[in-house]
């Protein structure tokens, strides 16, 4: 029935639990549909935990205007297709005050147009929970996070404050002016997400495949020329480069990789040969180590 | 063992290929008093069985030079302490979560916080843990917060424990001192359920019987701490277990589709098996397993699908199913040890709901009788409890609902109260008693007021003091009535 190793099998079912768990005990949830391949996933078990049934909430996506064309064509098919119920919510205010990527500073307009549009549409909409795909294996802090993650009035996270959560049992009681951010996909790793997206054969944005792509170079880093608006440097003329996507976020910000792999499984191998040779690539650790202990034996003695 | 020494031992075990291992998954907890050095022995675990990214290890190098903590060491417990205070104050704060894999099997590492403070999130994750490894600093032993935790990883079921003796390197690897340690550790543990018991001496800092084995330590024949996790056996499951699905929701769509919605607990269910409603007593017959990917002959614990019955139970999330002959109780009275996380104490005035499963049920009246005593294990007599203490007490619901015993089914037999006000999950416990029949047995139950409980609590009065003992006398004889068999209930407006 389905191929799913019995990992992948149990990452699935208790990411279903908690989905259903949520769509009980909130009054109003929203699931944030980012597009990419985390988004995906999270989609794709938000269905399997309601089936039959409609999804009982609906999806929202912050669109900064400056995302990849590719991404936003990929969201309306997968809405139609699905026949879904998105809510997309821009900051009208700072994209009337032309607040970009390129004129501003990366975290000036990150704050701006992702997160205060995020603080407006879930505040908006009244959400009292919305459903994201992080993962603990993310980030350091992001370890440290409840699949139930509360959040005081203005969004605000206190990691000293986490509720207990115990065993399978999740308490979505709020109090006043909570709100809390629910992570189905907790204990899912990158390579679980990729394993998944093969063996449940879920399409994916073709940004994640390699393909000839019109791109520039700046500090070391590829970026794909996705529209006009993009301002180019005196002498500075697109290339064209077989390149692909790790990740999916703002074009302007976010870097390609030269690469080969133009289909699922090449795109897995090399994720998981990419950690491979991160790994054979020691010898530079070799030489960083070697040289930080000689300099701590010179501050030392 | 300076940084160079080092990188040359990491090319020790070869970087694991994912997806190939063959031992079932396993969840793990570290725990222990503060400073016996947790984060540090997972961090080594994670540096030498290759859990580590490069970029990782070059930051951890960085920052342990910046720091210089170890003198010439590695910290590695900044593998583990992401939160900005953590690092600051060189403390774990909140339990991390890591994943790693080596060839033979794939590890869910569990972190928790040692300080006395930070029990509640230490109760947290011993509660995901299949086994516990908890660690004692060789040259201080047993400590009341090892006992702490040992009670609490007993409390929420794990059943095999590993007692790491940290720092031998400290004590010159003294075998008699280990021994000493060794057979206190078995002397108290004896206070508790475990079903096994290991013990290593290990050396975080250096490494020694982590994942290398110690030359230090001729003496020691057994395995190193990752070859004992690579081979034992994740938590079984009974043979056989009743079956259950406590249901989540009601799923409704075209057709006339309805079905229920939830995750098997324990147990196995087939298409065609008879199926009760543990609270109404209703019974069904299992017409349909759905799920997105096609319909099932059957399912089994930790399957999280939809149930479709012949007839309509007229049953919502809170209900559970179960099979025909091992049900349930049907219960409105229940004993239970628990660990309380709230730092408001236990007030017995205050409204509380008993989450368990998927239901949740305003509690009536509650009361303390006991404490464990940290520093005999012990249990003494008690009428309230606070923070981080682990008590066991009597809980009236105001209404029945299906619970099953801990020691029988973990995850119907467990629940957390929650505050009725504030939402806050304030305790955390497992079910050592129920009985039905007590709220719901109508005009035959005998309800003990304040008038014929006079005679009895004459001497009291109307301190909180004089309250709550009289609400411990009301519990006592309302336990003695009804294991006479008389339904009873507890008048609490008093």
């Amino acid at each position: 029935m389905t191929a799913l190793t019995s990992h992948l099998k149990l990452l699935e079912a208790e990411s279903i639990h908690i989905f259903r768990e949520a769509a009980a005990q909130f009054r109003t949830p929203v699931l944030l549909y980012s597009i990419g391949k985390d988004s995906t996933v999270l989609l794709h078990l938000a269905r399997k935990a309601f089936w039959p049934a409609k999804l009982p909430f609906p999806l929202l996506h912050v669109d900064t205007t400056w995302k990849f064309r590719e991404m936003i064509v990929f969201r309306d098919r997968t809405v139609s297709e699905m026949g879904l119920d998105l809510i997309v919510h821009t900051n009208h205010d700072g994209a009337s005050k032309n607040i970009n990527p390129f004129d501003y500073a990366p975290s000036v307009y990150t704050d701006i147009m992702k997160t205060q549009a995020l603080r407006t549409a879930l505040d908006n909409g009244g959400f009292d929970a919305a459903f994201g795909g992080a993962r603990r294996d993310e980030e350091a802090s992001r370890a440290k996070e409840r699949v139930f993650s509360f959040r005081a009035s203005g969004h605000s996270w206190d990691p000293r404050l986490q509720r207990p959560e115990m065993w399978q049992l999740l308490n979505g009681r709020l109090g006043k002016d909570e709100t809390v951010r629910v992570f189905p996909m907790s204990n899912w790793t990158e390579a679980d997400i990729w394993r998944y997206i093969t063996l449940e054969n879920l399409e994916v944005v073709p940004l994640y495949f390699a393909e000839e792509r019109p791109t520039v170079e700046r500090d070391g880093q590829i970026l794909m020329v996705d529209d006009e608006r993009m301002p180019l440097k005196p002498g500075e003329q697109p290339v064209m480069r077989k390149v692909r996507f790790r990740t999916l976020g703002c074009y302007p910000l976010t870097a390609a990789i030269e690469s080969e792999a133009t289909d699922l499984e090449s795109v897995v191998a090399e994720t998981l040969d990419a950690r491979v040779s991160e790994r054979a690539g020691r010898l530079i650790d070799h030489d960083e180590a070697g040289a930080m202990e000689m300099k701590k034996r010179e501050g030392y003695f | 063992m300076t940084l160079a020494a080092l990188s040359e031992e990491r090319s020790l075990r070869p970087a694991a290929q994912p997806g190939d291992t063959s031992e079932a998954m396993l969840r793990l907890l570290t725990c222990g008093s503060v400073d016996d050095g947790k984060s540090t022995l997972i961090g080594r675990l994670l540096w030498d069985a290759a859990g580590v990214t490069d970029d990782q290890r070059a930051q951890i190098m960085n920052a342990s030079h910046a720091r210089a903590v170890n003198g010439e060491r590695i910290d590695f417990s900044l593998l583990l302490d992401g939160l900005v205070a953590e690092r600051e104050q060189g403390i774990t704060i909140d339990i991390a979560w890591r994943y790693f894999e080596t060839e033979r099997r794939r590890f869910v590492i569990i972190d928790s916080p040692g300080h006395e403070q930070y029990t509640r999130n230490m109760a947290t994750g011993a509660s995901h843990a299949d086994i516990a490894i908890l660690l004692v600093d060789a040259r201080h032993g047993v400590k009341r917060q090892t006992r702490r935790h040992a009670a609490i990883c007993d409390l929420v079921g794990i059943k095999k424990v590993v007692l790491a003796v940290n720092k031998m390197d400290q004590i010159d690897w003294s075998e008699d001192r280990y021994r000493e340690i060794e057979i206190d550790f078995r002397s108290l543990a004896s206070n508790f359920s475990f079903a096994e018991i290991s013990s290593i001496p290990v050396a975080a800092l250096t490494g020694a019987n982590v994942v290398a084995r110690s030359d230090e330590m001729p003496w020691y024949g057994g395995p190193t701490l990752l070859e004992y996790l690579e081979s034992v056996e994740a938590k079984t499951e009974p043979v056989d277990a009743p079956f259950r699905l406590p249901v989540q929701m009601v799923l409704r769509a075209e057709n006339d589709f309805r079905g229920y919605a939830g995750t098997v607990t324990s147990g196995t269910i087939h298409v065609g098996d008879p199926v009760v409603d543990a609270r109404s007593g209703l019974g069904a017959t299992l017409q349909r397993i759905t799920t997105m990917d096609g319909d099932l002959e059957s399912a089994s614990t930790g399957d999280a699908v939809t149930l479709v019955l012949d007839t309509d139970l007229d049953i919502s999330r809170g209900a559970v199913l179960t099979e025909t002959q091992r049900r349930p109780t049907n219960a409105d009275v229940l004993e239970a040890r628990l660990v309380w996380m709230s730092e408001k104490p236990f007030d017995p005035e205050a409204g509380y709901l008993l989450r368990s499963a998927t239901d949740l049920t305003p509690v009536t009246s509650m009361s303390v009788s006991s404490l464990i005593d940290f520093e005999t294990l012990s249990s003494t007599q008690a009428h309230g409890c606070s923070m981080n203490d682990i008590a066991d007490c009597r809980i009236l619901l105001g209404r029945s609902t299906a619970l099953d015993l801990f020691s029988d089914l973990r995850l119907t037999g467990n629940f957390v109260l929650v505050n009725a006000l504030d939402g806050a999950t304030v305790a955390g416990g497992v079910i050592t008693w129920v009985q039905s029949g007590a709220a719901s047995a109508g005009e035959n139950v005998l309800v003990l007021d304040q008038a014929r409980l006079a005679g009895l609590c004459a001497d009291l009065g109307d301190t909180p003091e004089d309250k709550a003992e009289y609400e411990r006398r009301a519990q006592e004889v309302a336990i003695l009535l009804r294991s006479a068999g008389v339904p009873v209930l507890i008048e609490t407006d008093r």
